[in-house]
């Protein structure tokens, strides 16, 4: 890698454009012009090309087209690293909400009788199609774990998953816990750390827009028992933690299990 | 020991004058039922009749996130950080978090000295200050009900002041500098000491032995409660992130994007977490929800040696504010056969007189 700039590609599929907008405001992105080349980033540089090869793409938003079926893919093989970024791309972000309701109708509810060059899917995360070696979590993500992740790499290494909740955050930072205290619906017990329990520190409740945590430890099923003891429902509990985990294999079967369980 | 009197009228006056030795911190009201250690500017707003603060203590030492070092890849090299160095005040904490430090001491000062505990635990002064136990207090279980050392000044409440026990040099120069707020104790506030004591040792809600609890459980590790509590549990890491003893700490580098520079940080970690024991090459030591449940009760149950007391001190704290509602204290008290009555309890049901409280040639020694 010795005096080899990194290429760097930014990509976006479906998305409010929020992460890369987060990313290219940052002050410290001046840092990297001379350890690395940006091939691919529309918002930075209007001489992008999505044919280049990359060492590290960065893939923002959900594919939600046909077309970014074949984005991903073509990503997937120019790229050396490829980072799932934000909740759109990691999860599926809010527009995978409406999951049970059928494409036609979420297309009649948004766009009407209106016509549009592409043809539409159900939104889905990255990972359904490609390979994701590492993944930026949030909504918008966090600049800290960017800089980090892509200070790693440039150092040759790999940067470490967040495999924690946002509970962890809380203590640390020296918040009151509004589960505990009001009985508030916060979903941090079961949502991935990095945004530095920014809600609760504000007495707001998670929605867990970091998505929930991986390698199986997100405990729907303890936090729905909970939220049941305080009184919601099982339809209030699935509606607040599908609103960024709809693709979760887990969560309704968890959350069905305390239903079923009675009293 | 030296026990000197501070009428009430002094308190405020007192406090406001500790801010001479450093800054200070103290517990307040933070939200509608919880409290913490905070910088005090106004001394009216410190929180005398607290039970227990979301944050222990030891934050103060053991800093939640720290920066350890500055390094440069190129040059080999690396620059030590010590943050928060300056001499700083903690007043009011209870028996129970005074020994709560003594645990870290053990642990962060005794056998290899952690270099960031050890300068601020030099530079902190500790002022203890008695309590009156809620349903979640147990330390008199733990033997942590009454701190002999590990204070510079301790205050027990009377009716129109507090006798004040001074415990290290610190404390003698504290009282020295402002000799005029005290008094000296009389008999009647030695009468008034004992009645609190003695209210305070019968608001405990148990009075039972716990000695055996280590061995049990070692043995009951089939035991029923393990699989049906640890499935409640959400494996957030509140219990030990609150918890005054948990020193487990986690450790990253940050690199710059110069790739080069960095920094190596540390946070405070939690067993209940998946990669507390996840090793190179993938294995994890506890793989399961339930195995890391159980850790933590073995871990806080077992005995510090050096202090020969259970690393848990009976705050109350890991039930208190579980987000799942499970009890500690509940789920010990069942593999000791003091919940379920399947087996014939193993004590009395009369409260062991025991302590100071219940001595009868106290008075007038060492005053
Ligand atoms: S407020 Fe939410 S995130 Fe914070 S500790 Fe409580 S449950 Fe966890
Ligand atoms: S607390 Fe929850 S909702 Fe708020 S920023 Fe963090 S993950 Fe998102
Ligand atoms: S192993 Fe667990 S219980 Fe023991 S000190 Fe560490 S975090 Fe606390
Ligand atoms: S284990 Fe629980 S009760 Fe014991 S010292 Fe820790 S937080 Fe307090
Ligand atoms: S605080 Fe309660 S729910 Fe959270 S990890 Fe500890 S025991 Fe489990």
């Amino acid at each position: 890698m010795e005096n080899r700039k990194i290429r760097i590609g930014f990509y976006a599929l479906t998305s409010c454009y929020g992460c890369q907008l987060q990313f290219a405001m940052m002050d410290e992105i001046l840092q990297l012009i001379d350890k690395a080349k940006i091939e691919c980033w529309y918002m930075l540089n209007r001489n992008s090309s999505e044919e280049r090869e990359v060492d590290i793409a960065f893939i923002e938003g959900s594919v939600s087209t046909k077309e970014e079926v074949e984005l991903v893919k073509k990503i997937r093989e120019k790229a050396k690293i490829v980072v799932a970024v934000g909740s759109c791309a990691v999860h599926g972000g809010v527009q995978s909400w409406g999951k049970e309701k059928e494409l036609e109708q979420l297309w009649k509810t948004v766009y009407g009788d209106g016509k549009v060059k592409f043809e539409p899917k159900m939104a889905e995360p990255v990972e359904k199609f490609i390979k994701v070696d590492y993944k930026l979590y949030g909504c918008p993500p966090e600049k800290r774990d960017f800089l980090y992740a892509l200070g790693t790499f440039l150092v040759g290494s790999w940067p470490e998953d967040i495999d924690y909740p946002v509970c962890v955050e809380c203590r640390l930072r020296g918040n009151s816990c509004i589960l505990i205290e009001k009985g508030e619906p916060c979903l941090g017990p079961v949502t991935v750390a990095g945004c530095d329990a920014r809600c609760p520190a504000y007495s707001v409740a998670c929605i867990g827009c970091r998505g929930a945590v991986g390698y199986d430890v997100a405990w729907f099923d303890s936090l729905a028992r909970e939220f049941k003891k305080k009184g919601f429902t099982k339809e209030e509990i699935l509606d607040r933690m599908r609103i960024f985990n709809a693709h979760n294999p887990k969560l309704e079967e968890m959350v069905n299990k305390i239903f079923e369980e009675g009293e | 020991m030296r026990y000197v009197k501070l009428p009430q009228e002094n308190v405020y006056e007192f406090l406001e004058r500790l801010k001479n030795f450093g800054k200070l911190y103290a517990p307040v009201k933070i939200s509608e039922k919880f409290y913490d250690f905070r910088e005090i500017d106004d001394v009216r707003k410190i929180e005398f009749h607290y039970n227990r603060t979301i944050m222990p203590p030891k934050k103060f030492f053991f800093l939640p996130r720290e920066t350890m070092f500055k390094f440069s890849i190129s040059k080999a090299e690396y620059e030590e950080v010590v943050e928060n160095v300056e001499p700083f005040v903690i007043f009011g904490l209870h028996a129970c978090d005074i020994f709560g430090l003594k645990i870290m001491d053990t642990i962060y000062l005794d056998e290899f000295p952690d270099k960031y505990y050890k300068i601020r635990r030099e530079k902190g002064i500790i002022i203890g200050i008695s309590c009156m136990p809620d349903e979640y207090c147990f330390c008199n279980l733990r033997e942590t009900d009454f701190a002999d050392d590990g204070f510079d000044l301790f205050l027990h409440e009377l009716p129109d002041g507090w006798l004040v026990r001074v415990g290290t040099p610190t404390g003698h120069r504290i009282v020295d500098k402002n000799i005029k707020l005290f008094e000296e104790v009389t008999t009647q506030d030695i009468c008034n000491f004992r009645d609190f004591e003695k209210k305070r040792h019968q608001s405990f809600r148990y009075h039972e032995d716990w000695g055996n609890l280590r061995y049990l459980l070692e043995l009951e590790m089939e035991h029923p409660m393990w699989d049906e509590q640890s499935e409640l549990c959400l494996g957030c890491g509140n219990c030990n992130l609150t918890c005054p003893t948990c020193r487990c700490y986690d450790v990253q580098d940050i690199p710059n994007l110069d790739g080069d520079t960095g920094v190596r940080i540390r946070r405070w970690d939690s067993c209940q977490l998946r990669s507390h024991g996840l090793v190179a090459g993938g294995h994890n030591f506890r793989p399961t929800k339930k195995s890391r449940f159980m850790n933590r009760y073995l871990c806080k149950n077992a005995y510090n040696e050096k202090l020969g007391i259970s690393y848990c001190v009976g705050c109350g704290r890991c039930t208190y504010f579980c987000p799942a509602g499970i009890s500690f204290v509940r789920n010990l008290r069942t593999i000791l056969g003091f919940e379920e009555k399947s087996c014939p309890p193993e004590v009395s049901e009369e409260i062991p007189k025991r302590g100071f409280a219940y001595a009868s040639n106290i008075r007038g020694e060492g005053i």
